[in-house]
């Protein structure tokens, strides 16, 4: 028996990816629908776009691509749903390459549809790609036009009447940055620590024990952390913004909070394979002193 | 000696100290200020530039393994043919030539070549590749999360914790110990990591800005 | 000096202690000065990992990160490849080094035919050692993985900066059966290392490496000078913890934070 269970710490591992892969498909056919209990981090972005008004502005970075689009679009459009709803001014624009083509225009084109009172260039503005990483976010912190000579569609910044009220990234109430990998530490550390303006940071599940230090030290002023972030977020809209059940409702959104059902059974299966391999570790150890 | 050695040490030289001066100084100091744009902005202009250096040599050694019929030379063809076909279409959109709105949409809602590329090949392909990482998560946990001794105990006790405390089934029961669990013990050893490594990252700066570590010039100290 | 931003004096301070420490340090180990450095378990396993490859007859891979050279973590990369491309030189086993960032690619490049000719071995280097992959992070990923399942290198170094793709690596290569040595300082990435690598150097041991395995006295010094001042900023902090948690001298908080 021992042998026999100690034989499972060798499994193949492509029996662990059929039964990831099943984990995955079945709960997105078949929507199951947990619930979602709100967390302080997120809670605190939340209350502080409700503190903005019309006369306020949020920068929104879309830092991030089509990898990690799953768990960072629905906080993206969550976030600037949120703006929208309130009216309150979003410049939006991406530091990671594919951020520019995908995820911003994607989000802004998406959300903004919802919305057909709002205007182009007096509600917001859509300032597409800038390469150049922490240089580039040294340059728009001070003044847009040096990082952005135009928006995503080559109009001057000049002429966009939202960017003659809001010249750098530090005359904004807040930044979000929507990031995978290392973009929101940037806006954290350089944004926040030497303009002093509130950031706020949604990123993938993997980057979020990292976000956590720079919380704790202040110098991030909430933090949505993956799905389960994303999908507090959408809890906290439809509690705030009934009007938003029909967009979370619509069956074909693949929403954050749709994708949690996903994490449910695929971190249970998980959980399942380390008390499997601990099992068999042990009888492994048995059947050796046997 | 000059353009290999020195030229090289005195602009790191520059390139390091004028952004830390520039820190300690107010927007109007302009005498430190103006430089440190400049230095900025030329940044972005090197990486563009080197990209180029990049491309150059994808086509030397992807055309050498075609010419050759090494191992693999279909997946080589492949590169330089999407390398070629988004290249083309998103340099010529980006200049509006041969009718091209862009690199996004016509005003139709059809897409650009390159947005095609890039919305129904490129975005796919990108999102397989991170979609890997759960089964991958699930192996790695399998194999790494055993009972050996107290600290790999401890490392997998955390693990399930979190990972239930991260979905609504196991939110009510784990949800405040993950929440501070997260805030605690993991903002302890982050912060301990992330000091440790700014200190060995500006100890290792001022060794570059000094020309001590000389290893990314190709140089030895002796030279 | 009407310019000089006085909120940000307590940043000037740690950084004039920080560089009279550094600088002390050197001086002293230029001096003769005996500089004890603890021994790092993942540094000294790089000479059993280049031998095995070089006993099994196949390649070693060493993967750079993925950032570019303003990185302070590749350029750290850069010093143990350098130590790695003298080995793979000394003992003629195939070295590999795709690259996802040009400029690194540039660097990488020289430090690679600077350490063959330093071994003695020029005849040995190639312009195909150090190659260009693609900017894209997912697709140098698929890239490298492809050869870690294709020509299954006997070593594997992940050494430099990683993101998403660190867990993909390490276990792409974990099951191809190439003993793995990895090190980076992003948080995030360690766990998956140190659960699919078989050493990982962690955060400050990769900025510690080149000055490690150069011996070199004034290296040495420097990494002294940073662990004082380490030890000073971790007082600085006990004392934080102690004036806040009795409430005396709250002028300490207020000079010590973040402006």
């Amino acid at each position: 028996m021992s042998t026999a269970l100690a034989k499972l710490t060798t499994i193949d591992r492509r029996w662990i990816f059929l039964l990831i892969g099943l984990g995955t498909l079945i709960p997105i056919l078949i929507p199951i629908g947990f619930p979602v209990t709100i967390t302080p981090p997120v809670q605190s972005i939340y209350d502080k776009i409700e503190t903005l008004g019309e006369n306020d502005v949020v920068v929104l970075s879309y830092d991030y691509g089509p990898t990690t689009a799953a768990e960072n679009e629905p906080m993206a459009d969550a976030i600037i749903r949120h703006c929208f709803l309130r009216k309150v001014k979003v410049v939006a624009l991406a530091l990671y390459p594919l951020g520019g083509l995908t995820a911003v225009n994607g989000s802004v084109t998406r959300v903004s549809a919802e919305f057909p009172g709002l205007q182009y260039g007096v509600d917001y503005v859509n300032l597409g790609y800038k390469d150049g990483g922490q240089a580039s976010m040294k340059l728009l912190a001070e003044d847009f036009s040096k990082a952005f000579p135009g928006d995503t569609n080559g109009t001057p910044l000049s002429t966009l009447p939202l960017m003659q009220k809001v010249t750098g990234a530090r005359n904004a109430q807040l930044a979000v940055s929507i990031a995978t990998g290392v973009i929101g530490e940037w806006w954290a550390n350089l944004i926040n620590a030497q303009y002093g303006l509130p950031v706020a940071v949604g990123c993938t599940a993997v980057s979020a024990p990292k976000y956590y230090a720079y919380l704790e030290a202040g110098q991030m002023l909430g933090l949505i952390g993956g799905l389960k972030g994303a999908s507090e977020y959408e809890q906290l809209l439809l509690n705030g913004y009934p009007q938003t059940k029909t967009i979370y409702s619509n069956p074909m959104l693949q929403t954050a909070s749709k994708g949690m059902d996903v994490q449910t059974i695929d971190h249970l299966i998980i959980i399942g394979f380390i008390v499997l391999g601990n099992i068999a570790y042990f009888a492994g150890r048995r059947a050796k002193q046997a | 000696m000059f353009l290999r050695l020195r030229l090289p040490l005195l602009l790191t030289l520059l390139a390091g100290l004028i952004p830390i001066i520039a820190f300690f100084f107010k927007d109007d100091a302009t005498f430190i200020k103006k430089p440190n744009s400049w230095l900025e902005q030329d940044m972005v202009i090197v990486s563009g530039f080197a990209l180029l250096l990049g491309v150059v040599n994808v086509v030397q050694s992807n055309v050498r393994k075609i010419e050759r019929r090494e191992k693999g030379w279909l997946f080589a063809a492949v590169l330089l043919f999407g390398m070629f076909f988004m290249g083309i279409f998103g340099a010529a959109g980006a200049m509006r030539l041969g009718g091209l709105p862009g690199i996004g949409n016509y005003p139709n809602g059809t897409p650009t070549p390159f947005a095609w590329g890039s919305v129904y090949m490129f975005t796919p392909l990108q999102s397989t590749m991170f979609a890997l990482l759960a089964f991958y998560i699930a192996s790695a946990a399998f194999r790494a999360f055993r009972v050996r001794n107290l600290e790999a105990t401890i490392l997998l006790v955390a693990a399930v914790f979190v990972m239930l405390g991260r979905i609504p089934v196991g939110e009510g029961a784990f949800g405040s110990v993950t929440e501070w669990m997260m805030q605690v013990p993991n903002g302890a050893a982050q912060r301990g990591i992330i000091i440790g490594a700014a200190l060995g990252a500006a100890s290792l700066s001022l060794r570059v800005i000094l020309g001590i570590e000389r290893s990314y010039l190709g140089l030895e100290k002796s030279e | 000096m009407e310019h000089f931003d006085a909120s940000r004096l307590n940043a000037l301070v740690l950084f004039i202690v920080f560089c009279v420490l550094v600088l002390t340090f050197i001086g002293r180990a230029r001096a003769g000065g005996d500089l004890f450095i603890r021994k790092i378990a993942g540094l000294n396993a790089i000479d059993e990992a280049v031998g095995r490859a070089t006993e099994l007859g196949k390649k070693v891979l060493y993967v750079p990160g993925i950032q570019s050279i303003d990185e302070n973590q590749t350029i750290a990369s850069l010093a143990v490849l350098s130590h790695v491309a003298k080995m793979t030189a000394r003992y003629g086993t195939e070295l590999d080094v795709p690259n996802k960032d040009p400029l690194t690619f540039a660097s990488a490049r020289e430090t690679v035919r600077e350490a063959y000719m330093q071994a003695g071995r020029p005849d040995l280097y190639n312009e195909g050692i150090v190659h260009y992959v693609t900017y894209d992070q997912f697709a140098y990923t698929a890239a490298v993985s492809g050869t870690m399942v294709r020509e299954r290198p006997a070593a594997n170094f992940l050494i430099g900066s990683f993101f998403a793709e660190s867990l993909l690596l390490a276990e792409t290569g974990q099951a191809s059966g190439a003993i793995q040595i990895a090190g980076t300082a992003e948080v995030a990435q360690l766990p998956f290392f140190v659960c699919a690598c078989d050493y990982t150097l962690i955060g400050e041991e990769l900025y510690a490496a080149g000055a490690y395995l150069s011996r070199e006295p004034s290296m040495l010094g420097s990494i002294k000078g940073q662990d004082w001042t380490k030890a000073a900023v971790a007082l600085a902090i006990l004392l934080g913890v102690i004036f806040e948690s009795v409430h005396i001298f709250p002028a300490f908080k207020q000079w010590i934070s973040i402006n």
